[in-house]
């Protein structure tokens, strides 16, 4: 096992292990906070797997701006502690634990195949994949539709959230 | 590897990393004897010679101080907040070349913490994280003017960062590349038409130059964008509740940010190390390239005392104002302009 390896899953427990406690946390501030470790973890992850654009990117967007924003937010509302939830919901704890149990299904599925060689779907190669300027050229070259497809979905997106946010105007 | 690039390793790693605490002292120094200077009046002249050791006077006295922590605060959270400010502000260099390559035995050393092919988005991504230095200082302290502070530190960070990273991706569109040493090699050639002078990002985007510094400003919580420690209004702001080293750590990471913020832009418009016509190759270059650097950080580095001295503090809605309607459109404009240059270059 390599260090490379040791890291990689260091960050990957960590990025679950802090996803986990963010579902769990009665405090929205410490929520997001563990949110950011979260993602930070997910950065190093993906810093291993030869992409540090990507991880960059990951921390500027979204450690650095959108869980920002939410702390902003919460702030500004003053959304202090939860009060613990109360039980006696039955059908919600039935969905909940089908959920749960699919998922270690799902995860125990992976694991098991985690030794085999993982297919090549694209033929490229990884370390010319890391390199920001190889990137670019196949974002506006190969994956041009898909590019500008998500970036007017993420258009009406914000549209929505507009209209949504709007105070209606008095006739 | 042998131990030998072991060692090259750590100090070309750690050199930089230790020598910016070290330069708080001179700079607390030049900045409270350049306040008394621009007010007129004399300042901290009685430690050392010029008062120079006033600085060491101030660390050993928060070294000695009792470090309070209030009652109702997040205990974890508050200790934390000064650690994030502190490694945010150390590692931000990380990625700016310090000098010529050095050669000795037929080694080539770079002179460069990390020479990683996302560059500049590495200090980007370590700015975006040190507000949460701030964000969280303010929450854990438990106190009104320490949330307001925060509250307005969060949303001032982000707006400028908006600007300061559409500045820089001219420079980046410039170069075609993240990597500073590239940016720098970009800046070392003669310009077109005017052989003269060198091709450096101020001569040929000013206006990026100017939206960068002015971010800069803002990232860094300097007057006149200091809102987020507004004392006339918020008391200290985010760190009133702090005492002790704990607030000497947030003081230190405040210069420490000045200085490093000042080298990148140092590195993206004026050149970086180089100047024209220096191509160092001995060693004796090499001191002198990364002196180079020095000097042409510690003139921003005075600019920006001089700025806090001289500038009174903006207004939350006018500091919100200037950053989405005149800075942000003033740097798509640059990046026009950048792109423009870049078609007529490649079309010759």
């Amino acid at each position: 096992m390599t260090i490379q390896r040791l890291v990689f899953d260091a960050a990957g427990l960590i990025a679950i292990l802090f996803g986990g406690l963010m579902v769990v946390a009665r405090n929205a501030v410490r929520g997001v906070l563990t949110l950011v470790v979260a993602f930070f973890a997910l950065a190093v992850c993906y810093v291993m797997l030869l992409s540090p654009f990507i991880a960059a990117v990951q921390v500027i967007v979204y450690a650095g701006a959108i869980l920002v924003l939410f702390l902003f937010v919460l702030m500004l509302l003053n959304i202090g502690h939860m009060p613990p939830e109360r039980s006696g919901r039955p059908m919600q704890t039935f969905l909940g634990s089908v959920g749960v149990l699919v998922f270690a299904a799902l995860l125990l599925g992976t694991l098991r195949g985690a030794g085999a060689a993982i297919p090549a779907t694209t033929g490229m190669d990884p370390a010319a994949l890391a390199d920001p300027a190889s990137l670019s050229r196949q974002f506006f070259s190969e994956y041009l539709l898909h590019f500008e497809a998500v970036s007017v979905l993420l258009l009406a997106a914000l549209v929505g959230a507009f209209v949504l946010a709007r105070r209606e105007k008095k006739p | 590897m042998t131990l030998v690039d072991w060692l090259i390793v750590i100090l070309r790693v750690a050199l930089p990393a230790l020598i910016f605490p070290v330069l708080v002292i001179p700079l607390t120094w030049v900045e409270r004897r350049g306040a008394a200077f621009i007010q007129d009046r004399l300042g901290p002249n009685r430690v050392g010679p010029f008062g120079l050791f006033q600085a060491i006077a101030d660390m050993l006295k928060m070294f000695t101080k009792e470090a309070v922590t209030p009652a109702n605060a997040d205990k974890p959270l508050f200790l934390l907040a000064p650690a994030i400010a502190a490694f945010a502000a150390l590692s931000t260099f990380a990625i700016v070349p310090y000098g010529a390559t050095l050669k000795i035995d037929g080694r080539e050393i770079e002179l460069i913490g990390a020479d990683v092919s996302i560059g500049i988005l590495y200090s980007f991504a370590i700015v975006s994280l040190s507000v949460y230095a701030i964000v969280l200082a303010g929450w854990s302290s438990n106190n009104k003017f320490s949330l307001m502070g925060a509250i307005r530190s969060s949303a001032q960070i982000i707006s400028y960062e908006l600007a300061m990273t559409t500045a820089a991706a001219g420079v980046v569109l410039a170069a075609s590349s993240f990597r500073l040493n590239d940016i720098i090699a970009m800046q070392m050639r003669p310009m077109p038409f005017v052989g003269f002078i060198p091709q450096w990002n101020i001569f040929i985007q000013p206006l990026g130059f100017i939206i960068f510094l002015v971010s800069a400003f803002a990232e860094t919580n300097r007057l006149p964008f200091d809102l987020p420690e507004a004392e006339p209004e918020l008391v200290a702001g985010y760190h009133t509740e702090y005492s002790a080293m704990r607030f000497g750590t947030f003081q230190m990471a405040e210069y420490v940010n000045v200085v490093v913020s000042c080298a990148i832009t140092v590195t993206l418009y004026l050149g970086g190390w180089s100047l024209p016509g220096f191509h160092p190759e001995s060693i004796l270059g090499v001191v002198i390239s990364i002196l180079i650097l020095a000097v042409k950080t510690a003139i921003l580095v005075w600019i920006f005392v001089w700025v806090r001295w001289t500038l009174p503090r903006f207004r939350y809605d006018q500091l919100m104002r200037l950053g989405w309607k005149a800075l942000l459109p003033l740097a798509l404009v640059n990046l026009l302009w950048v792109a423009a240059i870049e078609m007529a270059r490649m079309a010759r």
